[in-house]
């Protein structure tokens, strides 16, 4: 409820400086990554793996939405595929953490990243190669869904759809199983948990979430290029559900709060205040850089945590 | 059977044009005339970004200075993308909502250009000159997307096709970044030797953000290359071409005009004397044999910003002011349909920068095909050609 209610001011402020359609929209891509984010808590914060090519997951659900659009499947079928892209992108990560723990694992999910990227760049008759890919925007039935106030209704209630599942696993025997191996492992497996194949289903779930969040991101952008999945956009991800909260699933949407409209609150100051308007190149970045390191330092468990 | 889709697609979009021009125009009113412009200040292209949108604001002020376009002031709104289109797109958007936008100008970057456009063109707005080699800034025409910046593909053509008629090379090669601008040049080159009855001998690509080109420079000189064209940007020439003299392989080189800047032979010191290069604006170079306009602008560029201008600047400076040519001919009583129409009957002479002199049609928006060739000689670009057709 208090949530409910905090996002409800924070939209009423957005619709206030930046006029509703441009809340809406950030309504849409604050859902969008906090999605993504909610897959990669289910990763993190749930069975302690460390995953530095998130990005990687919704970058092949981006393109699995893109080319299948492209090639006259409707928008809302080619979702699931989406989601099928990353779940298959997450099994493939957690390959390597059958043989390798820790920082060696989550060297190995970094290098799936860039062998997507690489990847989307070579198949050229798939991908448009370095060209990039247009995306029309995402049709359900014959209603096409170009206002944001139809984009944020769609992130918004396949989001809702998604943090019922995650709390579903969370509360599950599987849930159960992620957080015993993330605490002790040993413990873990002398109770019998196959703490490979659950950290795969944890992967999987994750990679779904992910995929799923880079169909719709497809839409909303309406062009995708190999270099927009690049690492930083899997740093971006992992940030997001640390200044959130990582073993919160509501970390999730706090973080994707942060990472989406933060910069925007700030641009809109800027231009309000005549004299940052031209000067300070960067200075979205730097307040960004200054407010989490204020929060690494003060609020180490993310914001959700904090607040709870 | 496709121009013909194109020209009814246009005479509709132009008859809507009036019923748009009815409203009142959004970002116009009696006293100022207020833009917007999406740059990356902060992101990997910063550097191009900064000095692009220096040169902007320096020319509408200057314009504003004596009195503005039919005595309307000129306002501009910076938007930092970051290079990231996500947040391109909600700047956008935020800019749209607020009604109080007339034209984009000079946005920068392709993934950002692609995002935000169709929301742009969507809304009526004018989407002038980005800064995109990526050929949907201009084609299919549309009545709101003109473009200026010559495309590679077009330039790269005309300078290899001179080069090897001028030097008589055998062997041409390339070196590519992997990505769209250097696909764009790799299509440009083979056209170009296409047209000469050769094809390349050998090519090898790298990943933005390249350090070493030890391999890919090994591979190109054992295919025994003559002539390396290089679609790479200023580090990257910088490196590639340092490795071919490091292993003493005097090879000549070209490279597009994205390696056409001072900091290639300010950073490349003695190895780079020699390179060719490709460039749609000259740089801004001060000293005794820069005419007297051109030195007061920088002057007056330095005094501003407290800088040296560089060839990006000069390009936001030329955007701007083709921009304000526009207005001024469009007249007094602005609106979309009115600003469009005297853009489609622009014709630009060359101004003390040094540009090709800019050309739209109603057919064609992109105002200018064209590069000339360079070279750097004792420390900085020389002229060799006049624009290349």
């Amino acid at each position: 409820m208090i949530q409910l209610a905090a996002l409800a001011a924070l939209f009423a402020l957005a619709a206030l400086f930046g006029g509703v359609a441009n809340a809406l929209a950030q309504a849409a891509f604050v859902a969008t990554f906090a999605l993504a984010g909610l897959g990669l808590v289910l990763i993190v914060g749930q069975s302690g793996q460390l995953s530095l090519g998130h990005g990687a997951t919704m970058a092949l659900g981006a393109y699995a939405q893109g080319v299948l659009v492209a090639a006259g499947i409707h928008g809302a079928l080619a979702l699931p595929v989406a989601a099928l892209a990353g779940t298959l992108a997450g099994i493939v990560a957690s390959i390597p953490g059958r043989r390798l723990g820790g920082l060696f694992f989550a060297m190995s999910t970094l290098a799936l990243a860039l062998v997507v990227e690489e990847g989307l760049l070579r198949l050229v008759p798939l991908t448009g190669g370095a060209a990039g890919l247009v995306v029309p925007p995402l049709a359900v039935v014959d209603w096409r869904l170009h206002s944001p106030a139809a984009q944020a209704a769609v992130s918004l209630g396949l989001l809702g759809g998604a943090v019922w599942m995650a709390r579903r696993l969370r509360d599950s025997r599987l849930g159960r199983a992620w957080r015993a191996g993330r605490d002790d492992e040993s413990a873990a497996a002398a109770v019998g948990i196959d703490l490979g194949h659950v950290r795969m289903l944890a992967f999987a779930c994750g990679g779904a979430l992910g995929g799923l969040a880079g169909g719709l991101y497809a839409h909303w952008l309406g062009f995708l290029s190999p270099e927009q999945f690049g690492l930083p956009l899997s740093f971006e991800l992992l940030m997001l559900v640390f200044i959130g909260g990582v073993r919160s699933l509501s970390g999730a949407l706090w973080g994707a709060v942060v990472i989406v409209s933060l910069p925007q609150a700030i641009a809109a100051i800027r231009q309000a205040v005549p004299w940052l308007e031209f000067g300070a190149a960067g200075l979205e970045l730097t307040i960004f850089g200054l407010i989490v390191v204020a929060l690494v330092m003060w609020r180490p468990a993310g914001l959700w945590q904090a607040a709870r | 059977m496709l121009t013909t889709i194109l020209r009814m697609g246009l005479v509709l979009a132009c008859a809507l044009l009036p019923a748009m021009a009815d409203a009142a125009t959004p970002g116009v009113d009696e006293q100022s005339i207020r833009v917007a412009t999406i740059q990356d200040l902060s992101g990997p292209i910063a550097i191009l970004g900064a000095p692009i949108r220096d040169g902007i604001v320096m020319r509408l002020d200057e314009e504003n200075e004596r009195g503005g376009v039919h005595g309307r002031q000129l306002k501009i709104a910076v938007e930092d993308s970051g290079y990231d289109p996500k947040k391109a797109v909600l700047a956008a958007r935020r800019l749209l909502a607020g009604g109080d936008v007339f034209a984009f100008l000079g946005n920068l970057g392709t993934p950002v250009v692609m995002a935000t456009m169709p929301l742009i063109v969507g809304a009526g707005r004018p989407h002038l000159f980005p800064f995109s080699p990526h050929q949907a800034t201009y084609l299919p025409l549309h009545p709101l997307k003109f473009q200026i910046f010559a495309p590679y593909r077009d330039y790269m053509n005309a300078a290899v096709r001179h080069l090897v008629a001028e030097n008589g090379y055998g062997r041409v090669c390339l070196l590519y970044q992997d990505d769209d601008y250097g696909l764009e040049v790799g299509r440009g080159v083979e056209a170009g030797l296409r047209q000469l009855g050769t094809t390349l001998a050998e090519r090898t690509g790298y990943k933005r953000g390249a350090t070493d080109f030890s391999s890919q420079i090994a591979r190109l000189r054992a295919a025994q290359c003559e002539l390396v064209v290089l679609a790479t940007v200023v580090r990257e020439t910088v490196a590639a071409v340092r490795e071919a003299r490091k292993i003493g392989w005097g090879v000549d080189m070209l490279v597009t005009a994205s390696g056409y800047s001072a900091q290639t032979h300010e950073l490349g010191g003695e190895a780079v004397e020699g390179l060719y290069g490709v460039s749609v604006l000259p740089h801004p170079y001060a000293g005794k044999d820069t005419s007297r306009r051109l030195g007061e602008w920088i002057e007056s560029y330095r005094t501003r910003y407290d800088a040296d201008p560089n060839v990006w600047s000069a390009m936001g400076y030329q955007v701007a002011d083709i921009f304000i040519q526009a207005l001024r001919a469009a007249g007094p009583d602005l609106d979309t349909q009115g600003f469009v129409a005297a853009l489609e009957r622009l014709e630009t002479s060359r101004d003390f920068l040094a540009g090709p002199g800019y050309r739209f049609s109603a057919d064609d928006h992109l105002g200018n095909r064209r590069g000339r060739m360079a070279r750097i000689v004792d420390g900085r670009w020389r002229l060799i050609t006049d624009y290349l057709d």
